[in-house]
């Protein structure tokens, strides 16, 4: 299965990616219609800073989203049975009628891939876009720190 | 191979799940002294508050067990009385008998009544299972006051489930805090503000000594001290106990619950145990001991029905940990959070602690720099990333002061980790 990387020396969070998760994630799918959505667009990929690097203004980032594991951590925790693995997609997904807002599934993410949707009380996290081919995040960093391929397809991406 | 499966919750629907992914030949047999579909213990309290109805109360879709292929049997009548490890059978309350080629123990727990409350007055209540909720929730419109006894994890979910309703509820504690198995006293205090800002009122130090009725019904306790507080609804939550009648006379080994290995079988080959029944390895306290909570159930579950297979699994171990959301604040805790004075002179703590935003963060590290315990309040983000510094043993002498910082991440680990944790990464496609 395809894994989405970062590689966090080309990682200078600039965001880019969280802005077009949102957008992917809004109704209309496009950024400039998407701010004025009466339901404010949120993103699952988020930036974390890990370090300066040394270079004047340089940060060294990276972005966080779900590794859509195979036998996954927060579905494991999941106390309303609201976290599956789809059996086709492979990928993990969160059933927003029975999640509870318990956030089990945060106490345990060892990528910290979870996060909140505070508006509506609901856990929050990368669906790998099922309507696109490449994910919004990857197709828009502009550092091309964001990769999406295979595992054994990374090497030549690292190089 | 004939798989018997005693109980149908976490643990036995996690080993179900496991063993038909590897195994859709041998034939599972389940057995549930409960007759509901399998639903989730955790939600009856978000049930009781109103904030979800019964469908949701399910953890899998109905048609799960015929799915899997799984024969269930529940009622009272399936409740298993004795195993025996000689024939390798279980006798039912009904007399009837099961034959097993591998057996799995995920009994559960019973909830706790102290010797001297009368639980068949009516009003008096203990919250385990979906007939507890609809009891209470058939005497919830006669109510206008309540109480809960014990300031535990369901105790806490009990009260505040009770005040959203608009019931006025006291919450007696024996102990001088709330949450004394998950938090310390800086964290009770900031909970404990934040329940009486709600209206929930909190008793320390305060025992119920006597339950008063009339004609049967409730109307009120009595406490250690004397006090009369009036009330016509009372939930005892004084914590759980295993249940383990059913392997007297087995020879299998009973400390606090049945003592697993780590591979979630017991001193007999042939029967496995998992959930709140079982006894395992602690992680954090470096001890056997029972961690009766859901995620540590569907873990152990899954250990379990791995080995019952055929594939070898270890499993490091449990470590107690609990998310809750209190009156709108976020708590999650793990591991060892309070110390003994002398525990204290050999452990570091990093803390922060800001009372007027009720936040408060505490790390507790080993003299080893492992990460033994962690409290975040408040602000719960990134707090599975904390969690595997304690479940992979990481040490974290370069990173002390950074443990309680908002913006400590998985970047984190990348960075002091080193080229290991940078493969591990990018070469692992999944967390196992």
């Amino acid at each position: 299965m395809k894994q989405i990387y970062c590689i966090i020396e080309r990682c200078m969070g600039c965001r880019a990616c969280e802005l077009a998760c949102a957008a992917e994630h809004s109704q209309s799918k496009n950024l400039m219609e998407a701010v004025r959505e009466e339901a404010i667009p949120k993103h699952r990929v988020h930036i974390e800073v890990v370090g300066d690097n040394g270079e004047l203004r340089r940060v060294q980032a990276i972005a966080i989203q779900c590794r859509q594991c195979e036998e996954p951590a927060c579905a494991q925790a999941c106390i309303s049975g609201g976290i599956r693995v789809d059996e086709v997609s492979h990928c993990v997904g969160v059933d927003p009628a029975k999640c509870v807002g318990c956030w089990s599934c945060i106490m345990v993410c060892p990528y910290g891939a979870v996060v909140k949707d505070e508006e509506n009380h609901r856990a929050l996290k990368c669906d790998r876009c099922p309507d696109r081919e490449i994910p919004a995040c990857v197709a828009s960093c502009i550092t091309h720190a964001l990769v999406y391929c295979e595992p054994d397809e990374l090497e030549k991406e690292l190089t | 191979m004939n798989i018997v499966i005693i109980g149908n919750s976490a643990a036995g629907c996690a080993a179900v799940e496991i063993i038909r992914k590897h195994d859709p030949q041998s034939s599972i047999t389940q057995l549930s002294e409960e007759t509901h579909p399998l639903y989730s213990r955790c939600l009856l309290s978000y049930y009781i508050a109103g904030s979800i109805n019964k469908d949701t109360l399910l953890y899998r879709e109905p048609g799960f067990h015929r799915k899997m292929n799984v024969d269930l049997y529940t009622g009272p009548q399936y409740r298993v009385v004795s195993v025996n490890p000689n024939d390798r059978t279980v006798t039912c309350e009904n007399k009837e008998v099961f034959h097993y080629d591998k057996l799995l123990i995920a009994a559960g727990a019973s909830a706790k009544l102290p010797p001297h409350i009368p639980k068949d007055i009516d009003g008096v209540f203990v919250l385990r299972t979906i007939d507890d909720v609809e009891r209470i929730l058939a005497r919830i419109p006669h109510v206008k006051q309540a109480v809960v006894q014990g300031g535990g994890l369901i105790g806490m979910k009990a009260a505040t489930a009770l005040a959203q309703r608009g019931i006025k509820t006291t919450v007696a504690i024996r102990s001088d805090r709330v949450l004394s198995q998950m938090i310390d006293f800086d964290a009770s205090l900031i909970i404990s503000r934040q329940l009486r800002e709600n209206g929930i009122d909190v008793l320390f130090n305060t025992d119920i000594v006597e339950v008063m009725s009339q004609e049967n019904v409730i109307t009120g306790i009595k406490t250690d001290i004397g006090d009369v507080l009036p009330c016509d609804l009372l939930i005892i939550a004084k914590g759980v106990a295993p249940n383990t009648r059913l392997i007297d006379n087995t020879g299998i080994t009973v400390r606090q619950g049945i003592v697993t290995d780590s591979h979630m079988q017991t001193d007999n080959e042939f029967v496995f145990a998992a959930g709140d029944v079982a006894e395992t390895f602690d992680i954090a306290i470096e001890e056997h001991t029972i961690n009766a909570l859901w995620t540590c159930a569907v873990q152990q579950g899954r250990i379990a029905g791995l080995n019952m297979v055929g594939i070898p699994t270890h499993y490091d171990g449990t470590i107690g940990m609990n998310s809750l959301n209190i009156c709108g604040i976020s708590l999650i805790s793990f591991g060892i959070t309070s110390l003994s004075p002398e525990e204290e002179s050999k452990y570091k703590i990093v803390s922060r602690l800001v009372p007027q935003s009720k936040l408060y963060k505490k790390i507790v590290i080993s003299p080893e720099n492992r990460v033994k315990g962690i409290i975040l309040l408040g602000r719960i983000e990134n707090a599975g990333v904390l969690l595997s510094l304690i479940q992979r043993k990481i040490d974290v002498s370069q990173f002390i002061d950074e443990l309680t910082d908002d913006r400590f991440n998985f970047g984190k680990i990348l960075k002091y980790g080193g080229k290991a944790e940078l493969n591990r990464y990018y070469n692992q496609s999944d967390e196992k």
